[in-house]
């Protein structure tokens, strides 16, 4: 089983490099948003090298709310909200003063990311458009997010499509249940992980892959201290 | 301008009501003039996408992928503009336009949110934001 330090450490190392490679692709960015981006650079670099801790993850918490205000919310939507989410429960577990308020804020994490999954697969199920396979045809056919023009041509697939959606609502939905055995959780994990992959893939959605890795380590600690209790 | 606090909030209290509804999509196209007044004589496509990207392309942009990333924000302040008209907004797609253009450009650059959805079996484009036109040397 994976102790509360031991997920708490390989967190801020995961998320320190999903912010590091942020960060650099900031630095082609406009000319102010380099100077931001830089000391989250020089931060990152503290946090992978363990120097003072807990201080360099709560300056990058600092540092984020002149990111949110420079850009007047998130610069790429749900990925950087993630990236906020594991930050800001990393800083205030480690901030904590005793272990039980520790646990508190870095299961918060852990028990986000199962919500992630499972809100995402009921506000999905409920939309008849979901149900039909059309939700997903609409992505491929008029959204901003396929990476070429070629991709468009699968809204005109739709029972592969209808056959997509309800694979990604099935898993969604029922992605809670994996807590309840510990191989389970794992192989949940690594398909919800080959999913952000062929997100990032066909939509360009990097920065999701990233940091929903980054909360993996919460969940895992967490399923093993309230199911392996 | 919005609070940082504020904006932190949905982060810490997420929704996680990821594509519930796929909501119609902008498309961002800009048009240079000789003058302030002169009705643009093309409107073109800010980064139109490739016909096609092979999967090595797609695999190394989960490394490197800032060209993507600023498109996506250029998108997401035009769903902004829309929404909750700001002049963040509009500042932010004016000075990503001006530094995607070649040095020799000059004039008036003005751009226009087309936003394109599915009504029935159809699709349709419509223009919601039209931008009044900002001297291309003031936005570099």
């Amino acid at each position: 089983m994976i102790t509360l330090t031991g997920a708490a450490r390989l967190t801020e190392l995961m998320l320190a490099l999903a912010l590091l490679q942020q960060s650099l692709e900031h630095l082609r960015g406009l000319r102010d948003e380099r100077m931001l981006f830089a000391a989250r650079i020089a931060l990152c670099l503290l946090v992978l090298a363990g120097v003072a801790r807990p201080w360099p993850l709560v300056g990058m918490a600092g540092l984020s709310l002149l990111i949110l205000q420079r850009f007047q919310g998130p610069y790429n939507g749900g990925s950087d909200r993630m990236g906020l989410l594991v930050l800001w429960s990393l800083a205030l577990a480690e901030l904590m003063p005793s272990r039980p308020l520790q646990e508190l804020f870095f299961g918060y994490l852990g028990a986000q990311l199962m919500l992630s999954y499972f809100v995402s697969g009921a506000v999905k199920v409920v939309n008849p458009d979901w149900r039909s396979g059309r939700a997903l045809s609409d992505v491929f056919r008029f959204s901003a997010y396929p990476v070429s023009e070629g991709l468009r041509a699968w809204a005109q697939r739709p029972r592969v499509l209808l056959v997509m959606s309800w694979a990604v609502m099935a898993f969604e939905l029922a992605f809670p249940l994996t807590l309840l055995w510990r191989p389970a959780l794992i192989a949940g994990l690594v398909v919800a992980a080959t999913f952000h992959l062929a997100n990032a893939c066909l939509f360009g959605l990097n920065r999701f892959f990233w940091t929903w890795l980054c909360a993996y380590p919460a969940i895992l600690w967490l399923q093993g201290r309230v199911v392996g209790a | 301008m919005n609070n940082p606090l504020r904006l932190l909030a949905p982060a810490l209290i997420p929704s996680w009501n990821f594509f519930d509804v796929i909501a119609p999509s902008p498309r961002v196209e800009y048009a240079l003039s000789e003058t302030a007044t002169t009705a643009p004589a093309a409107w073109t496509e800010f980064r139109p996408r490739p016909a096609r990207v092979s999967i090595l392309t797609m695999l190394m942009r989960l490394f490197w992928n800032p060209r993507w990333n600023q498109s996506l924000f250029v998108t997401a302040c035009a769903e902004r503009l829309v929404d909750q008209p700001t002049a963040h907004s509009e500042d932010e797609i004016f000075r990503r336009l001006a530094v995607d253009l070649p040095d020799d450009a000059a004039g008036w650059l003005a751009f226009r949110l087309a936003f394109v959805s599915r009504q029935g079996e159809t699709i349709e484009r419509e223009v919601l934001f039209q931008a009044a036109p900002r001297r291309l040397e003031t936005l570099r």
